[in-house]
């Protein structure tokens, strides 16, 4: 009963590309974000209970799902709140029509329901139509302003998402070629891929999970395949990449993770936790360098993106107290980097560039999105008392004693991220507001959520709600 | 050899052919007509496994590749080719020695130890899974190795239809949930390609991919 959310998402997208009044469009997309929000926080109390939930075969959601979930309903609720203030604004400045709006709602809708969908099949293969139909709704998304950088940002993604996913389908194949179900015909879970473990071929599987690993692996971008990530999230609307950064990349590498349980059983936890430590180092490592020279801010927090990835990764696989941190460090970055992309929309409309250089006096001109911006710049750079300094702090104890060389590498490209990303930041908030750019905040709304963001990340960096802990150490334990 | 193995044979042969030809020819018609070929084989493939068993859900998804794969999607793109008069697609990053060359290498991998795992899951039919991952990866340098739109496109088509083509030897093809990623993954890329090879040639007045820069910073 609970996931009637996702109908209602999808009637909410008909109804908004169809209507004729943005109005309608944009209530029903609250309505439908607010009733989603309330039917995951139940779906996840309900999973912290009982350890799972599935009402009928095709859905099973875990605790790690569930967590997933209910980033997805966090951060899908603030960008819907956020989208109405900012594309309200781009109304007023016709740099879009009502058309577009409308049109915006509905994908927006569709990406939601495809990703909540994702998270929570029972089924590896329909996980990963789910993963795909999220291709199609995001890949219209980012060449929403139909510019030719836009489009060029979409063709991009759809390539090299495209061979990603095809490959992550093939290694998923692999995964069924050796599994005694297929040949009943029966309908493949990822239960009963992990019961059928002992009929899995070693080797196989570790070849399996190297596609799924590259495939998947690209839509979350982890280095090398992450270069979809700067272009898209620069170009397509501030919150969509929110989403894109907040959200989509987590349930990409939530599909890896669910692929690494079943490996791990297979051939043991040491492979695919080397690929994980692999691929994570190289995306810390590739991000620091690049954030140092960057001239575009939105493509800086896209990079921003690829290191928190590559945490993630390392955080898994390292494994055990990492583990816990990888989590948490999920939750702190979709909503501190979604803060981070909504401020960059406010930028954006204050001062109609995305360049570093012509952005200056922040604090002066938008004194609210200034503090805002500096807060959640301080918190994905890792600075305490926000969670992210705690999630990197026990990923790298988790890792020091298998991995020291590793360690010692990423918090070197931290700190030089650190540095890059300060004077970045420094060089647009401080200094003289351009004569041309009048001071105060364009909307109340466009404030709001990207607060409650940082808020909600500070409170958590102190106070877990006990069902979500109970979710964290139940997916760790899982993992 | 049986007739079955040679119908095998035949199929496994001319997707990989096709793929080859792919990187070879300079005309984006003949481009589309080996996607077409290529597309024939994968559902003639299909079509043998529907005869074997006679599924009704098998049906449904051989109806549809022949309808999207071998007839409408061959139709869009010359209908594009014409409309936009993109007779000829001689661009490539690498030149075609290189790029045999590189096709060379892509098979000595194949045939190497690294991929025998996954030739030897069907092992009556060890030499069609190594042309069709041959096939496979070639046609994932067929994608980074032209600069045409269209030919980025046919070689994501290609790479669909290898992949199809290896579940089928591997036996996986009355999967139901294998023919749902299917017919998904038709669905999506068909529809995505209608909409961004015309919006590309409207915003930059060619399907040179080399011609988008806008992209830097």
């Amino acid at each position: 009963m609970e996931l009637i959310f996702i109908a209602v998402l999808i009637i909410t997208a008909i109804a908004s590309y169809f209507g004729r009044r943005i109005k309608v469009a944009q209530t029903l997309s609250v309505i439908a974000a607010l009733v989603s929000f309330v039917c995951v926080s139940d779906i996840a109390i309900k999973v912290s209970n009982d350890g799972s939930y599935s009402p009928f075969k095709f859905i099973y959601v875990d605790s790690l799902g569930a967590i997933i979930m209910l980033i997805i309903a966090t951060v899908g609720l603030a960008a819907i709140i956020y989208s109405i203030a900012y594309l309200g604004t781009e109304l007023k400045k016709k740099i879009i029509d009502t058309k577009q709006i409308r049109l915006y709602f509905a994908l927006v809708n569709l990406f939601l329901a495809a990703m909540y969908l994702a998270v929570s099949s029972s089924s590896p293969i329909f996980t990963w139509v789910c993963v795909e139909a999220t291709t199609l709704s995001t890949a219209l998304l980012i060449s929403y302003y139909n510019k030719p950088s836009a489009m060029e940002a979409a063709w991009k993604y759809l390539i090299i998402n495209s061979i990603g996913l095809l490959l992550g389908f093939f290694g998923t194949l692999l995964y069924f070629t050796v599994s005694q179900t297929v040949a009943a015909g029966e309908f493949i879970t990822w239960q009963s891929l992990i019961a059928n473990a002992s009929s899995l071929n070693p080797v196989m599987t570790k070849v399996a999970f190297i596609f799924v690993l590259v495939g998947y692996g690209t839509k979350a971008g982890l280095a090398p395949m992450h270069t979809w990530i700067p272009d898209a999230h620069s170009k397509a609307p501030s919150p969509v990449s929110a989403l894109l950064s907040g959200v989509l990349l987590n349930v990409a590498m939530y599909v890896i993770i669910r692929f690494k349980t079943v490996t791990d059983i297979i051939v043991g936890p040491d492979f695919a936790s080397r690929l994980l430590v692999i691929f994570g180092a190289m995306s810390v490592v590739f991000a620091a360098i690049i954030i140092v020279n960057q001239l575009h801010y939105k493509r800086m927090m896209a990079y921003s993106s690829v290191e928190n990835m590559g945490i993630i990764a390392l955080g898994f696989g390292f494994g055990g107290i990492a583990t816990v941190a990888a989590i948490s460090h999920m939750i702190y970055h979709a909503l501190i980097k979604s803060s981070l992309f909504f401020s960059s929309g406010n930028l954006m409309l204050k001062y109609s560039t995305g360049h570093i250089k012509l952005v200056k006096g922040v604090l002066k001109a938008a004194p609210v999105t200034g503090v805002l911006l500096l807060t959640s710049v301080l918190a994905i750079t890792g600075m305490p008392p926000f969670g992210i300094f705690f999630s990197e702090f026990f990923t790298f104890t988790g890792g020091i004693s298998q991995y020291p060389v590793v360690v010692v590498i990423v918090v070197v490209a931290i700190a030089i991220l650190f540095i890059g990303f300060m004077r970045n930041t420094g060089s647009m908030l401080f200094g003289d507001k351009p004569s041309d750019i009048k001071t105060g905040e364009k909307n109340l709304w466009l404030i709001v959520p990207p607060a409650v963001m940082v808020l909600l990340a500070l409170v958590l960096s102190f106070y877990m709600p006990p069902f979500i802990q109970t979710l964290i150490h139940n997916a760790a334990g899982q993992i | 050899m049986s007739i079955e193995n040679l119908f095998f044979q035949l199929c496994a042969s001319l997707l990989f052919l096709t793929v080859i030809l792919l990187h070879i020819v300079k005309k984006n018609i003949s481009e589309v007509l080996l996607y077409g070929v290529q597309s024939v084989a994968v559902v003639l493939l299909m079509g043998l496994s529907l005869f074997k068993v006679s599924s009704l859900s098998l049906m449904a998804v051989l109806v549809i590749m022949l309808v999207v794969k071998v007839i409408l999607t061959p139709i869009f793109f010359t209908r594009i080719i014409n409309q936009y008069k993109l007779k000829f697609t001689d661009s490539r990053y690498l030149s075609t020695p290189i790029t045999m060359f590189v096709i060379a290498l892509i098979l000595l991998l194949v045939g190497s130890d690294v991929f025998r795992p996954l030739t030897e899951i069907a092992p009556d039919y060890k030499a069609y899974l190594t042309l069709v991952l041959a096939a496979m990866l070639i046609s994932i340098f067929l994608i980074t190795n032209r600069k045409s739109v269209v030919s980025q496109a046919v070689g994501v088509l290609s790479l669909e239809n290898s992949i199809v083509m290896f579940a089928i030897f591997a036996g996986l093809e009355q999967s139901p949930l294998f023919q749902l990623g299917i017919i998904f993954d038709i669905f999506i890329w068909i529809l995505l390609a209608v909409v961004f090879v015309s919006m590309i040639f409207r915003h930059f007045g060619t399907l040179d991919a080399t011609n988008m820069k806008n992209l830097k910073g």
